[in-house]
């Protein structure tokens, strides 16, 4: 029983950074801790946003952007933006079968049981249907339609969709929205950091000679990871799960009609994503800088020609605590992913939305320091478990393809371990705490690279044959008449998401 | 003697699956454990391919008290297609909105309900208004105030959630009842859906040679049962389990003291609670469990700290109504065995571990335990056992006994009876690191994580973190952007609300009376 606290509440918020990440910070922790009393200042670094950028979120950030009182159809007109239902995994060597990894849920409850084993059984009995014909999101993709869920499609299973940000304007959009909200700015171009051992930051200088002093700090400089790696907090290497050292990252041509997912396509020497927004495609490639593909090889598979090229190296890793003392890591200054799945911004927001019921209410802070640090560590290790699980399942490229026979080769952390051995024996997906991927996400995954579980839930056994038989063509038929009532995604783009008349933002400098 | 095969006739090329003999299942041990894994087995398992077999003895008496249980066991009934009014009429049971705790704390009483207190208000939880409140000299009302489960445990009454208002979908519901007549329920049921019964004694177990599964048990009469998975439900002995296979049993007596209990049932009172009472003693606890046809009594206590014979008065001189017959003695430990599914052996109940009843948590561990054991149970094809679905299972057994015992150490260490030795034992015993790290981060400013799987919930640690008397010394800053004006409006709002939900329930008496006395009535016309 502790008595209440003598010490002054946090009063001023300092948070460091630059781009996307660091406005869309600002701009939650000024909304939520704002009229409780905190003033939110941000001290703004050189951007590092190129051109080529784009955020993709998952889901979860249309939440956040709903509680942050944010209109989706002007965020997607102004930034030029499109929207994802997911991917689709191909092999461009052809010999792996393609798949998609739509935001939704797969089939539907029959017989009162699980889809999964139902589709599992109804193939036993040789009823030839891929999983994903199943997937109500996917098949939407598949005809570049917006799905929008009706009273019908609720009752069917959930359905999901992400966005397509190009990073510039994101950015851009995020910082007029909390300058208006009144945070603070402060630009400058260098940072001088002063360090205390028991507070941790003690103060910040501009570059003008300004110092600057706060309560408390958030760190979002990105991988550099300037407050966090000046207070010594050290980090652990993921190099074992994932050989991708370097990403390059280009504008592509604009694509008529824009597509409602992003492609991943495997190539010999790694993979490369295409990406649409209203402004082009956009495109990455990874790779190990030691199997470096030849330049040519880029233009050659997209078959576009490619601008504003940026090169970039990748060392995915984790720090080994996003809180220390009086500062908070987010984004890619507490973990750098892979860029596989575009998980970045969604680190954002799970380091953000995990801190707002932990901020410090009292001088000691301590117990929920260590409680964010658990959780946080805890969902960056089943996000990295989602994308690890694509290169260890992955069929790949030949034995004389390196990169994908490295990727094969690294040896799975215990949770996913488990989670890929429960799967194959029983088609059992293992959910535990903190899971950014739901339930779907897992089980297309597992499907898609040829993981048919050995046995399955029993349960399924009673459903006559006749009986599922049909439901399974039920379930097609409903699935065919929602996707062909749905709008396609240029003519959703344009009802909904005009660009607006006046003059388009200028680019960030 | 030939080993009886339980299937009549051998085994037969199946229509469905050509050239696998049925899976054998058989289950050694009746009593609640026993007879739902048979029941539901016998509803979700295809009859052609596995084959269910319980073995049990009219000697071997069943714990059998009087039970409370968790809303869970709503979907198991629903699994088997149980109406509910005609289940409650076979167990003479009753409703159950939460439990009541006297003198856990200091003298005095708290409910830990089926529900919530309060509401989310902009994505914050409840409590951290209701502290900012006091703290800003609001004078709120009590916690439980906002709890309509609570409320109406208060007042005695009962009706079922609806969908028409907001503050239904904060409550659920559960239900006293009678186990063994629950058990000789599911009996009847499965044996009729084509479970076999042996009446028997196992007196041996035998292993195969090669990878030590079982392979065969033998009875006193000497009839010799084979089977593919057995199902351990011989309680606290773990004849299968513990005994023959040697799974260690992992002791936590060290945190859960009490090791016997005394039970007795008495006449219906006139007070017939919607919820199961726990009264702290000096040594232990006791229960009152109300039924339909008289109310079941237990005193859990710890033989270190009070004699047999001291409890037994004790709990004799505690009954609100004329005792039904000589108390009963039980012994137990509290703990488990190290894991529950060892090669083709899976325990369930008694057999698997042990947790005093003081969260009605019993039936709850068997039906999850059974509810994955039918996903990952052996198929007629593979017939051996995987240890991949062997450790899914365990893995996720364990976590939920270690949730559920620190849950319990939580009323007992939060405790102010100073001066008491037990009380004074465990509110200064050293806790697990789970549990220590709750409590301060509750105490810090009343956070309570959020489990997905929620066993226990969140609004369940928080009511009894409150109701052991521990205030936390903030709240979260979040709850502090309300304008004090409106946060008081609110506050008042929703507490009138919460009491007219209450205040129009009919009684528990009443309700049970119309609902599953004579003639019998549908809940649609009971809760219009």
């Amino acid at each position: 029983m502790s008595a209440a606290s003598q010490a002054p509440a946090i009063r001023e918020l300092v948070i460091v950074g630059r781009d996307a990440p660091v406005w869309l910070s600002a701009c939650v922790m000024q909304y939520a801790l704002g009229p409780a009393g905190v003033n939110v200042t941000v001290i703004e670094l050189p951007p590092q946003a190129q051109a080529a950028d784009l955020c993709v979120s998952l889901p979860a950030l249309e939440a956040l952007h709903t509680r942050l009182r944010i209109d989706e159809s002007r965020l997607i007109g102004a930034t030029r933006g499109a929207f994802t239902l997911g991917r689709r995994f191909v092999d461009d060597s052809g010999s792996a079968q393609a798949f998609f990894h739509a935001h939704g849920s797969i089939g539907t409850r029959i017989d009162r049981k699980e889809f999964l084993p139902q589709w599992l059984h109804a193939r036993h009995q040789g009823f030839d249907h891929s999983f994903e014909e199943f997937s109500l999101t996917a098949m939407a993709a598949r005809q570049n339609r917006m799905l929008l869920p009706d009273a019908a499609i609720d009752g069917f299973g959930f359905t999901d969709y992400g966005y397509h940000l190009p990073a510039i304007p994101y950015g851009a959009w995020l910082r007029q929205l909390a300058l208006r909200r009144g945070v603070r700015c402060h630009a400058t171009r260098e940072l001088g950091i002063r360090v205390d051992s028991q507070r941790g930051i003690a103060g910040l200088m501009l570059d003008d000679g300004r110092a600057v002093t706060g309560d408390f700090f958030l760190d979002v400089t990105g991988r550099e990871a300037l407050l966090n790696k000046a207070l010594g907090v050290g980090i652990e290497s993921w190099r074992d799960a994932f050989p991708v050292d370097r990403v390059l990252s280009a504008c592509g041509a604009l694509l008529n009609p824009v597509p409602i997912y992003s492609e991943i396509r495997a190539q010999r020497s790694g993979w490369i994503s295409l990406a649409a927004s209203q402004v082009c495609i956009h495109v990455q490639q990874a790779y190990c800088s030691d199997l470096a593909p030849e330049p040519s090889e880029l233009e050659a598979t997209t078959r576009m020609p490619l601008q504003a090229i940026v090169i970039r190296d990748l060392q995915p890793g984790r720090r080994l605590n996003a809180w220390e003392r009086n500062c908070v890591a987010i984004g890619q200054a507490a973990c750098v992913f892979d860029p596989l799945h575009f998980v970045d911004l969604h680190a954002v927001q799970v380091g953000l939305v995990h801190l707002l019921p932990l901020f410090p209410v009292q001088a000691d802070f301590g117990v929920e320091r260590d409680e964010y640090n658990k959780n946080v560590r805890a969902a960056f290790g089943r996000m990295r478990d989602f994308q690890s699980a694509h290169y260890l399942l992955n069929r790949y490229g030949s034995d004389s393809d390196a990169f994908w026979t490295r990727a094969r080769a690294a040896a799975p952390l215990a949770e996913l371990a488990h989670k890929i051995d429960a799967f194959r024996a029983r088609g059992e997906t293992v959910y535990y705490e903190d899971e950014a991927f739901t339930i779907d996400d897992w089980q297309a995954l597992f499907i898609g690279h040829g993981v048919i579980p050995e046995t399955w839930d029993p349960a399924v056994d009673r459903t006559p044959p006749e009986l599922l038989r049909s439901e399974l063509t039920r379930i097609q038929g409903f699935i065919r008449q929602k996707v062909d009532e749905q709008r396609t995604h240029t003519a959703y783009l344009h009802e909904v998401c005009a660009p607006p008349r006046a003059a388009v933002m200028p680019p960030f400098k | 003697m030939g080993v009886a095969d339980p299937l009549p006739g051998g085994a037969h090329d199946l229509e469905f699956n050509v050239h696998h003999a049925p899976l054998r299942i058989v289950i050694v041990g009746g009593g609640s454990a026993g007879w739902m894994c048979a029941a539901a087995a016998a509803q979700v398992l295809h009859p052609e391919r596995y084959r269910l077999t319980l073995i049990e003895s009219d000697d071997i008496g069943t714990v059998g008290v009087g039970e409370a249980t968790l809303p869970a066991l709503r979907d198991f009934n629903e699994l088997l297609g149980l109406d509910e009014a005609q289940f409650m009429r076979e167990t003479q049971g009753t409703f159950k909105l939460g439990i009541e705790f006297r003198d856990w704390d200091v003298p005095g009483s708290y409910i830990h309900p089926f529900g919530a207190f309060g509401e989310l208000w902009g994505g914050v939880e409840f409590q951290h208004f209701w502290m900012r409140a006091r703290r800003q000299g609001l004078n709120p009302p009590p916690l439980e105030e906002f709890s309509v489960a609570v409320r109406a445990c208060r007042r005695n009454a009962f009706d079922f959630p609806s969908s028409s208002t907001v503050l239904s979908t904060f409550y659920g519901y559960a239900y006293h009842f009678d186990a063994s007549l629950y058990a000789d329920f599911l009996r009847r049921w499965s044996v009729a859906r084509g479970v076999t019964r042996i009446e028997g004694q196992v007196v041996d177990v035998a292993l195969d040679g090669a990878q030590g599964n079982i392979e065969s048990l033998t009875l006193k009469s000497g009839q010799r049962i084979a089977g593919d998975f057995f199902i351990d439900c011989s309680g606290f002995r773990s004849l299968l389990l513990g005994d023959k296979l040697q799974v260690p049993w992992e002791d936590w007596s060290q945190w859960l003291p009490c090791d016997r209990a005394w039970a007795v049932p008495c006449e219906r009172s006139a007070d017939f609670t919607p919820y199961t009472r726990s009264t702290a003693k000096k040594g232990g606890w006791i229960w009152r469990i109300p039924l339909q046809h008289r109310t079941g009594n237990g005193h859990v206590f710890s033989t270190r700290y009070v004699s047999e014979d001291e409890a037994r008065a004790t709990l004799l001189g505690q009954l609100d109504a004329r005792a039904l017959g000589e108390p009963r003695l039980l012994k137990f430990r509290a703990g488990r065995r190290a894991q529950v599914w060892k090669r083709n052996c899976l325990a369930l109940g008694l057999a698997s571990g042990f947790l005093e009843p003081l969260e009605s948590t019993s039936l709850f561990l068997i039906q999850k335990a059974i509810q994955d054991m039918l996903r990952l149970l052996p198929s007629p094809e593979a017939r051996g056992v995987d240890e991949r679905l062997v450790r899914e299972f365990n893995r996720s057994s364990d976590a939920l006994y270690e949730r559920i015992r620190d849950f319990l150490i939580l009323h007992y260490t939060a405790n102010r009876r100073f001066g008491e030795p037990l009380w004074d034992h465990v509110r200064d015993y050293e806790l697990p690191e789970s549990l220590h790290h709750k409590l301060r981060l509750f105490d810090a400013r009343g956070h309570v994580p959020y489990f997905k799987d929620g066993f226990f919930s969140r609004d369940s640690w928080l009511a009894v973190l409150f109701g052991q008397g521990l205030m936390p010394g903030a709240h979260d800053r979040l709850a502090d952007c309300l304008p004090r004006e409106l946060l008081d409006a609110r506050l008042r709002e929703l507490h009138s609300r919460v009491a007219a939900h209450a205040g129009a329930m009919p009684s528990h008496a009443e309700l049970i009376a119309r609902y599953c006395g004579e003639p019998p009535v549908t809940k649609q016309a009971m809760s219009s």
